[in-house]
């Protein structure tokens, strides 16, 4: 116990000493706020606002009272843009075009064709796109109530069903894009924090030669390496834990029910992510001095680990792909944490056999990890990489 | 006490080639005496003292410190030991009193049991100045220093110094000089590799002469120096090695 408490401080001292290695692995905790923040805020303006929509329109005169109406709604022709805005939508360049028919045809009762030109697959025009068409068809749609009331008929015949949509699929897609971002965040924030410190206080102390000189002292590797895998994990749990308490500080300035999501990051739901990531942070710093300390360098090392930082960027994305997800992925790290997660900014009721389920073989798989490393340092052939 | 009986030892440098490092090496170094390892490059010295920490396995034959089976109970065996390693490192970013203080934990040391020793050691040393200042940018012989105080913090029985004067100015080496001898007065045993003749001739009580994994011959300096019929205990080891193959490289 002694010795293990020497171990711990002296680790703790050095990752605390370095003082840069430190600030660049929180980094990664100060940028997600500011990120969420900002992402969210967008998204919402794009979702909830109505910007006024500026469409290059000919034939303008044929139809005042659809201008008319169109106008109401924020939707503009090209020549009442102001300056600033101008040039935008001239590039945009959304067309409308009123045939010269369009009196005539409309006094007829014959069908008009009004051609609306742009390029559909611009994302940015989504939404103005959508509300020009929509603009249109509400208004055709109450000339044609209208000559329906006019020949006494109830303009309810024309829609013998009505569907009555309830979407039990809670967070839209936007909703969703920002859980999945911050869900995204924190494991790779509990793979990243503790990254600079496994490194070095493995990969590092051999090149600076003080691990040959500790593997000679009266102390089982075991404790060597436990000593170094607390230290590390520490660290990215306090940097898992600053991620999660600024984000929901930044996300308090911004209304997330506005965009459809129904989480809300209180201290609970901050308290219970950090439950779920605690056996991550182990298990990340077990892999990372699992691989850093059989590297042959500290460059070597660091090269192999920014590999490992993939896998909390992959497995989330690569979950969103697979519809029937197979049961046995509930239980393996990361991907277990991950679909945990989605449950919860689904707003889903948490699935505790899961959560105890994917910890359990988290922290078994770190065990397995810590020993095998601590066998492996005991082993000639590290002995020998040693110089 | 350390004993080292018929100690075998081969590495594989390729699939097929083996090296052999240790080829039969025995030999014993005593209570209260300061035992010089001598020997060209790759005598298998390293990888003796290696065998001796416990990091690698001999094929066949044993290292025993104090009565202590190393290949047995290596944790225990260490405990016995103090060891000033071949390229010695130090944690930068501790102070070097802090790294005494870790090295004095490690060996179980705790309290005011452990202050007290790692006052002694500092005193002992003269380097009270440099306790509280962090390890970086010191000089190879403060280095020495600090690396001799967290080997010897807890007294150890036995003491192991692979080629420790290597880098080292006059007045560095002699303080190392002086505190070994200090040391091995005390009763401890000294097991003190090198390449520097006249180091070896001035302090060792016993020179052991290994070449190609074996003992080539023990002796008291002058012992060696009758031996092989020469004045120079440099021209002695060289004829005693068998050839000047490998002095050179």
């Amino acid at each position: 116990m002694i010795q293990f408490k020497a171990l711990l401080i002296k680790e703790f001292k050095e990752a605390f000493r370095d003082k840069r290695a430190l600030m660049v692995a929180m980094t990664m905790a100060m940028l997600a706020p500011v990120m969420i923040l900002v992402l969210s805020k967008t998204m919402i303006k794009e979702m909830v606002e109505t910007p006024p929509v500026y469409l290059n329109i000919t034939g303008e005169n044929f139809a005042p009272k659809l201008m008319n109406q169109l106008r109401q709604n924020n939707i503009f022709s090209l020549a009442d843009a102001p300056e600033n805005l101008h040039d935008l939508w001239k590039e945009r360049n959304i067309e409308l075009m009123i045939p010269d028919d369009f009196v005539e045809n409309m006094q007829e009762g014959r069908v008009i064709t009004i051609t609306l030109r742009a390029d559909f697959s611009e994302k940015a025009l989504n939404s103005p796109i959508r509300r020009v068409k929509n603009e249109i068809n509400l208004y055709g749609q109450s000339i044609g109530a209208k000559r329906l009331i006019v020949r006494g008929i109830d303009p309810r015949i024309l829609r013998p069903i009505n569907i009555n949509d309830q979407d039990t699929s809670e967070p839209n897609s936007n909703a969703m894009f920002i859980s999945l971002m911050l869900g995204l965040y924190v494991l790779m924030a509990a793979f990243m924090s503790g990254l600079s410190v496994a490194i070095d206080s493995s990969a590092g102390e051999r090149e600076r030669n003080v691990l040959e000189m500790l593997l000679c002292q009266p102390v089982s590797t075991f404790k060597i390496v436990l000593a170094k895998l607390c230290c590390a994990s520490t660290i990215s749990i306090i940097g898992v834990t600053l991620t999660l308490v600024l984000t929901s500080f930044s996300v308090s300035f911004v209304d997330l029910t506005k965009i459809g999501a129904t989480f809300n990051l209180n201290v609970y739901m901050v308290l219970f992510l950090i439950l779920l990531l605690l056996p991550i942070s182990f298990f990340a710093s077990a892999l990372q001095l699992f691989v850093s300390f059989q590297a042959k360098s500290f460059k070597e090392a660091q090269s192999t680990v920014s590999m490992i930082i993939m896998l909390p960027a992959m497995i989330p994305v690569a979950l969103m792909f697979i519809d029937d997800k197979p049961a046995w992925l509930d239980w393996l790290p990361v991907s277990g944490q991950s679909l945990l997660m989605d449950d919860l900014f689904k707003g889903l009721a948490i699935n505790w056999a899961a959560f105890a389920g994917t910890a359990i073989v988290t922290i078994g798989i770190t065990a397995i990890l810590v020993t095998v490393l601590s066998l492996r340092l005991k082993s000639e052939k590290v002995v020998l990489a040693l110089s | 006490m350390i004993e080292v009986n018929n100690l075998h030892k081969s590495f594989l440098r390729t699939k097929k080639q083996q090296v052999k490092a240790l080829n039969g090496l025995s030999f014993t170094a005593k209570d209260g005496e300061i035992t010089g390892i001598l020997g060209p490059n790759g005598a298998g010295k390293t990888t003796c003292l290696r065998t001796l920490y416990g990091l690698l396995k001999a094929d066949s034959g044993s290292a025993v410190i104090d009565g202590i089976q190393v290949s047995q109970s290596p944790i225990e065996a260490r405990a016995k030991l103090g060891i000033f390693p071949d390229k010695f490192g130090l944690y930068e970013r501790l102070t070097a009193y802090e790294q005494i203080d870790y090295f004095a934990s490690i060996h179980g040391l705790q309290g005011a049991a452990k202050h007290k020793a790692i006052e002694v050691i500092i005193q002992e040393l003269e380097m009270e100045e440099l306790a509280h200042r962090k390890t970086q940018g010191f000089s190879q012989g403060q280095r020495m220093k600090v690396t001799l105080a967290q080997a010897l913090v807890h007294q150890p029985q036995n003491f192991v110094l692979d080629e420790p004067t290597r880098g080292l100015d006059v007045m560095s080496t002699r303080v190392l000089r002086n505190h070994l001898a200090k040391f091995r007065d005390k009763g401890h045993c000294i097991l003190f590799s090198s390449h520097v003749m006249q180091e070896v001739a001035a302090l060792c009580d016993r020179v052991i002469i290994v070449a190609n994994g074996k003992l080539a011959a023990q002796g008291t300096p002058t012992e060696l120096c009758e031996l092989a019929g020469e004045a120079l205990l440099e021209d002695a080891f060289v004829k005693l090695i068998g050839s000047d193959e490998g002095v050179a490289a």
